[in-house]
């Protein structure tokens, strides 16, 4: 016999295409495995993290070795310039060994842009990194990079859990039409053959858009001594500037909007003793911690909160569909953002669960007390969508998981999120709604929320909500999420004030100038606030909303402002008497629910108000302008002066607290790696 | 688009990249699937051993090094795991049976006559020992040639074309049908 007759003839077996349901199989088997592992490694983190040993610093803080530091420019064209940093040889303290001197890029995030990018430029990027991918696969030699450790702080697990870099990264610094510097990053766009799901990554790459915020200017007292706003309780920025720290680089200073972190914190105000008036403000004045010739006025107002004995115990299952079709972005990673805020806005009592179906089904999660938030979210984070839908037995799962953890007097609920797939292991959509009701009347409620566009399925949804005694909804945005997550799905929130808008009438002669720290995209006119018509933010239950101005008593010698030459402080009409003590006079007008008339509260603020040092000040005003002073700093706002991360740091472990979420003591990490990536001159 | 190699992909996949990694799996996962089906010719089994194959290439994919190329690597995962299944199953089953996978079993006069011969082929492979049967699956159903063969193996080119030359002769004494195949 010949060789060529035996391979023909072994080359003729027809070969039965494998089953798609084992191919997902294989592949769900395979990715669970690899987050197995990427865990073990995760566990076996020792020594110094990432970014420390970039910045040759072991965890005392000195120096491991000098190493050369190179900076090649890649390119400049039309105030656009490229560069790639390389750091070489990098020094591992892990396990005592040397590492072979590799290439490091310090940009190296595979992050996909969360905004629809142009065909051509996709095109451009995806060139330009098939290039860079190339050059550094010549640079590897055979090496391979170490995997990128972050600190093990729980933390980190909440926003920075594996991203992972495909070398092909470039970062760019912008010069924009003002000659700052911006950053952006280009996105490698995963390799992807026809067919193949494109990745979904969450993190900032610097291509988002920030209108540019010009932070509030110092007013003169007797020339504008009206300030009127209206509250905000986004807390967007916060999370964005939490993002971009833990992924080693600087936000864009637009993307700071000082409020939102301030209000990214719970502070402990004091509630109105009478319940017919939905919240109280609290004002405290103390010397400005970057200033010592200023003082802070701080307003802190805190909704009426239900309290816990009304707020039942939620016991939540989410059920979330990650199978391929959930990929794009107004899917998968806006489910996770919606959760995220679910979770945020749940109690420390309460118990979350999640399963998923797709190729990799079953529970991603098991019950888990809210207290333990960062594991929760560590594991929304993880997902990802991927495999076809296996079906499997997703719901059945999350209805026991509901079951096991059964709070008869508290919500049960699955809460079931998907794209219109409804394989969740019963396929009869009869079987399904009787299912459904069955479980219903055991006490375990279903909400259906639909994403995205193209396969969703909105007659079963609402049908399956209406038996499981729950509802739909359509999740379109993050508003919507809110709206229907935070504020009436769960139950425990709702609004208790709507249009909450601020007035501040300061007196000419206690106070010189003033500036308002943040809100610079909620300043309204004075004539808005009585204006019924103009709308503002609202206060949901337990919500707080702090605003801190920054004065300048008129006996300060450091006002920011001359007086006028030709100005006649003589005709300024005299303060009465009775209220030259006062520094300023707060309004606050608000709507109850339902109505459209707006109320308002009033209270003067005066020395009553008063602490003569920071250290006596409250805890929460001081860590609120703890905040403050950080926001500035990393907006690059003038007016912090010579105060710098370490003296934030200082003050804000001062005025931690009982810190019952860790988000305070997850702020103080912010603080450092903020300084880190100041120190590496990334912005 | 962009084509990543499969090192890349290693790499990216070592450092974290899921994406990379769900790739690198979806693109080798018919290859090795294939060679699985050549080994035992029982669809559900070959599904899993492929799947068995990539729960163990997640294991060591750290410690796979460029010394080799990744196909090489992934093919001799691929025979060692089919060897193992093989041996744990060899009670419950024999392959043998093989036909039973066919739908038209009932009916070989449906077979076209070259996968007749074909499945005699395999069938009497598998009464190789596994190193011979290795041997000959590489070369001659996967149409690699004797150097690669042998650095998927672990052997030299010699052994393997020694190998190769046994399997070849014992496959002669037992398939009647194939020489029989081959005189037409």
């Amino acid at each position: 016999m010949k060789n060529d007759d035996l391979k023909k003839i072994l080359n003729s077996l027809p070969i039965p295409e494998p089953a798609k349901e084992a191919k997902d199989k294989a592949i769900g088997a395979a990715l669970a495995e690899f987050h197995r592992q990427s865990e073990k490694k995760k566990k076996n983190v020792k020594g110094s993290s990432w970014m420390e040993r970039l910045m040759g610093k072991n965890r005392k803080g000195g120096p491991i070795m000098t190493r050369p530091i190179a900076i090649a420019t890649a390119g400049i064209a039309a105030g656009c310039i490229a560069l790639a940093i390389t750091l070489s040889p990098v020094f591992v303290s892990e396990k005592s060994r040397f590492v072979k001197p590799r290439a490091v890029q310090v940009a190296d995030r595979p992050e996909l842009d969360e905004t629809p990018r142009s065909p051509s430029a996709v095109g451009n990027i995806e060139s330009e990194l098939k290039d860079s991918a190339k050059e550094i696969k010549k640079e590897k030699v055979g090496s391979r990079p170490a995997p990128l450790l972050h600190p093990n702080d729980e933390f980190i697990l909440e926003e920075a859990v594996v991203h992972t870099p495909p070398p092909a990264m470039r970062r760019e610094v912008k010069v924009n039409g003002r000659g700052m510097p911006t950053m952006a990053l280009s996105a490698a766009k995963f390799p992807m053959e026809p067919g193949v799901r494109p990745p979904v990554d969450q993190t900032y790459v610097g291509r988002d858009k920030f209108d540019t915020v010009n932070a509030n200017t110092v007013k003169l007292v007797s020339e504008a001594p009206v300030s009127t706003f209206s509250i905000d309780v986004d807390t967007a920025s916060y999370a964005f500037v939490r993002r971009s720290l833990n992924n080693g680089h600087l936000p864009p200073k637009n993307a700071v909007r000082v409020e939102e972190l301030i209000n990214y914190f719970d502070y402990d105000y004091p509630l109105p003793e009478d319940r017919s008036v939905p919240f109280k403000p609290t004002v405290t004045v103390f010397p400005t911690p970057w200033n010592p010739d200023t003082k802070l006025l701080h307003i802190g107002i805190k909704g009426f909160d239900i309290t816990p004995a009304q707020k039942p115990k939620s016991n939540l299952v989410f059920l979330i569909d990650v199978s391929g079709s959930m990929q794009s972005q107004d899917k998968l990673p806006l489910l996770k953002n919606s959760f995220r805020m679910l979770v945020n806005s749940l109690e420390a009592d309460d118990t979350v669960a999640i399963v998923v179906y797709a190729g990799a089904a079953g529970t991603v999660l098991e019950p888990t007390k809210v207290s333990e938030k960062g594991k929760i979210l560590a594991a929304l984070d993880r997902l990802r969508a991927g495999g076809s839908t296996a079906g499997g037995e997703g719901i059945n799962m999350a209805y026991s998981l509901a079951e096991s953890g059964m709070d008869p007097d508290g919500i049960n609920r699955v809460i079931l999120a998907t794209d219109g797939d409804f394989n969740v292991g019963i396929h009869d959509p009869e079987v399904l709604e009787d299912f459904v009701s069955r479980k219903r009347k055991s006490g375990v409620y279903l909400s259906v929320l639909g994403f995205g566009q193209g396969n969703y399925n909105d007659a079963l949804m609402q049908k399956l909500a209406q038996n499981g005694n729950g509802n739909a909804a359509y999740i379109d945005s993050l508003n919507e999420a809110r709206k229907v997550l935070v504020d009436e799905a769960s139950g425990t929130m709702f609004n208790i004030a709507n249009d909450v808008k601020i007035q501040i009438e300061f007196n000419p002669a206690m106070v010189a100038e003033y500036r308002l720290i943040g809100y610079e995209t909620r300043m309204l006119n004075r004539e808005d606030f009585k204006n019924d018509a103009v709308d503002a933010g609202d206060i949901g239950s337990g919500h707080t909303v702090t605003a801190i101005y920054e004065i300048t008593p008129t006996s300060s010698n450091a006002k920011l402002i001359d007086d006028l030459r030709y100005g006649d402080r003589e005709k300024a009409t005299p303060v009465k008497r009775s209220k030259t003590a006062e520094y300023a006079y707060l309004k606050v007008r608000y709507k109850l629910p339902g109505e459209s008339s707006s109320r308002e509260i009033e209270t003067p603020i005066d020395k009553r108000n008063e602490y003569a040092k920071i250290s006596a000040a409250p805890a929460e005003s001081r860590f609120a302008s703890a905040v403050a002073a950080f926001g500035q700093i990393l907006r690059g706002d003038s007016y912090v002066r010579e105060f710098d991360y370490d003296d934030v740091v200082g003050l804000a472990r001062g005025a931690k607290g009982d810190d019952p979420f860790g988000y305070r003591g997850e702020f103080i990490n912010l603080i450092r790696l903020a300084e880190t990536s100041a120190a590496m001159g990334d912005r | 688009m962009i084509d990543y190699t499969d090192m890349e992909l290693v790499d990216m996949s070592n450092s974290g990249n899921e994406h990379a990694f769900e790739n690198l799996v979806e693109r080798h996962y018919l290859t090795v699937y294939s060679l699985s089906y050549k080994w035992c010719r029982i669809r559900e089994d070959a599904e899993e051993i492929t799947q068995e194959v990539f729960i163990k290439l997640t294991r060591k994919l750290n410690s796979f090094t460029s010394k080799s190329s990744f196909r090489t690597w992934l093919y001799r995962i691929t025979i060692n795991t089919a060897k193992d299944y093989h041996r744990k199953n060899a009670t419950r089953r024999t392959y043998e049976s093989a036909f039973a996978d066919d739908q038209s079993h009932n009916n070989p006069g449906n077979l076209p006559l070259d996968s007749i011969a074909a499945r005699q082929v395999y069938a009497a492979m598998d009464k190789l020992p596994d190193k011979q049967k290795a041997a000959l699956m590489l070369v001659a159903a996967e149409g690699m040639n004797h150097r690669e063969a042998a650095d998927v193996l672990g052997c030299s080119e010699t052994t393997i074309s020694w190998r190769i030359h046994q399997a070849r002769k014992k496959i002669k004494k037992t398939c009647n049908g194939w020489q029989d195949y081959e005189k037409r």
